[in-house]
This record gives C-alpha cells, sequence and structure tokens, in this order.
C-alpha cells in the first residue's frame, strides 16, 4: 500500500495491515527489539527522478504486501538541504534478508549497490552528526530552535540504543 | 582485474557523463586513485583537507567501508564499488 500524504516530506510502501498495527520490524513472526533492529536493520539506497521512483514504487508494493519486503520509503522532493538533486528512496530490510531483497531490486534494473544499517543512520542523525547538523544548517531556526531539535534527536535515538531488550517502535516521519 | 564503480545520476559529471565505469587496484583507495587518473580532480572531490571522505558514502559490494576496511579495504576482481552522496544514507 503506497501512503502518498503531502504532508510528509516521504511516501511509504507498507503492508495494507500496517494502518491496523501490523509491524514491519518483524522476522520469523516476531517483533524485533531495539537491539536486534540496530544489529540487523538497515536498507538498500535508490537514487534517481521522482517519477523514476514513483515506477519502482508500483513495483514493489505488491512485494511488501506479499512480505518479502518489509516496508519502502522515499522523498517526495530531493532533499536541497542537504545538497541532494536526486530523490532518494530507502527499501529496508534485515540484513540476514538483504540479498534476496537485492535480487528483487536488481530484477527491477536497480545496479548501484548501497546498504546502510539502521544503526549507522541513527548515528548520522544524533546530536553532532553530519546529517543532523546539515540539516539543521539549512534550516532558518534559531539556535533555541535547533538546540530543541538537538535534544529531540537525542531522547528519541539514545533510548534505542540505551534500551536494547524493549520492543521496536518507530514514528511518524 | 576489472573492478566496476557506479555512481548515481546526479554525479555523472563525476565520469564525464557516465554512471558506471571500471577501474583497477588492491584496495579501494587504489581504485580510487586510479579513477582520478581517468577522471582528474576526483579525488578532491572524495577527500576533505584532511584525508577524510568528504560528503560521500563509498560500498563495496554492497557494505560501507567505514564497515570494513576504510579506504585500505583489499578488492577484487569483479567487485563492485558504489558511490552516493552522504546524505542519500540517511
Amino acid at each position: 500500500m503506497i501512503i502518498d500524504n503531502p504532508a510528509s516530506h516521504f511516501i511509504f510502501i507498507f503492508h495494507s495491515l500496517a494502518p491496523l498495527g501490523k509491524k514491519y520490524t518483524v522476522r520469523n513472526q516476531i517483533e524485533m527489539t531495539n537491539g536486534e533492529v540496530l544489529q540487523y536493520w538497515g536498507k538498500w539506497i535508490i537514487l534517481g527522478e521522482r517519477a523514476y521512483l514513483d515506477e519502482m514504487a508500483r513495483k514493489l508494493d505488491p512485494l511488501v504486501e506479499q512480505e518479502k519486503i518489509p516496508c519502502v520509503k522515499y522523498d517526495r522532493t530531493p532533499s536541497v538541504n542537504l545538497d541532494l538533486e536526486e530523490c532518494v528512496m530507502m527499501v529496508y530490510g534485515d540484513r540476514r534478508d538483504r540479498d534476496g531483497i537485492f535480487q528483487i531490486l536488481r530484477s527491477f534494473g536497480v545496479k548501484l549497490k548501497a546498504w546502510i544499517t539502521e544503526k549507522e543512520t541513527m548515528e548520522l542523525w544524533l546530536p553532532g552528526g553530519q546529517l543532523l547538523e546539515r540539516w539543521l544548517a539549512g534550516t532558518d531556526f534559531d539556535n533555541v530552535r535547533k538546540d530543541i531539535m538537538r535534544e529531540d534527536a537525542r531522547m528519541r535515538l539514545t533510548y534505542i540504543f540505551d534500551h536494547p531488550d524493549e520492543i521496536f517502535t518507530p514514528w511518524m516521519q | 582485474m576489472s573492478i566496476t564503480v557506479r555512481i548515481p545520476g546526479s554525479l555523472k559529471d563525476w565520469f564525464n557523463g557516465k554512471t558506471e565505469i571500471s577501474c583497477t587496484g588492491n584496495t579501494i583507495l587504489e581504485c580510487l586513485e586510479n579513477i582520478n587518473g581517468l577522471y582528474p580532480g576526483l579525488k578532491n572531490r572524495l577527500f576533505d583537507d584532511n584525508g577524510g571522505l568528504h560528503r560521500i558514502m563509498i560500498f563495496l559490494n554492497g557494505d560501507h567501508i567505514r564497515q570494513l576496511d576504510g579506504p585500505g579495504t583489499l578488492t577484487e576482481d569483479d567487485d563492485e564499488i558504489s558511490i552516493i552522496p552522504l546524505a542519500a544514507g540517511g
């Protein structure tokens, strides 16, 4: 199910039962903990024009519904405040399943092969992390607002690192 | 030995309009130096003044080299190197 809410920067592909509570950080029908997400969760990166990613999304949608791919998210527009000229699609999964997922992507013509762990992504978005600081630098937030954003990121992300045995709970983007 | 290097379309001016080229080298760094010989100035795009990777991520067969041995990561024939902007990894 493609979820295209103009209020969000991202377009998502979730299983159609996700609005009813079906989670995507699940493996062998068991919900993953924070520690497991940090250890195993990640995504394949696809870059391209919006129209190309829209077409890719239409191809991947049934595979998410078939639970061959847990979920997908991609940019509505390029993140120019992060100096990106193309939209980015993230095809999520457990790294133990990543080769099978990439075979699917390769069958759809994807050649560039880039797997990024969710742990590394989270570290980039912690206070002082390259991506958080670059994103903040590209906003018109004053220093007070920037510090509020840094604290929000710190609380949200360090909770995951500090509570490895809790079931992972994603947040709205 | 032939190693494939791929970049996204937004970076194709690095390789004179191509998004895929071949290179040789026994490590990632050697491959980048080999490419720099073909496309002068590439190293300056990739590395900052301190020798750190500058706003990009490099992957070997899908794995981020930071999770491997960095620029010193060994490469083999038929390997695939992918380079993306750092921000695309977030």
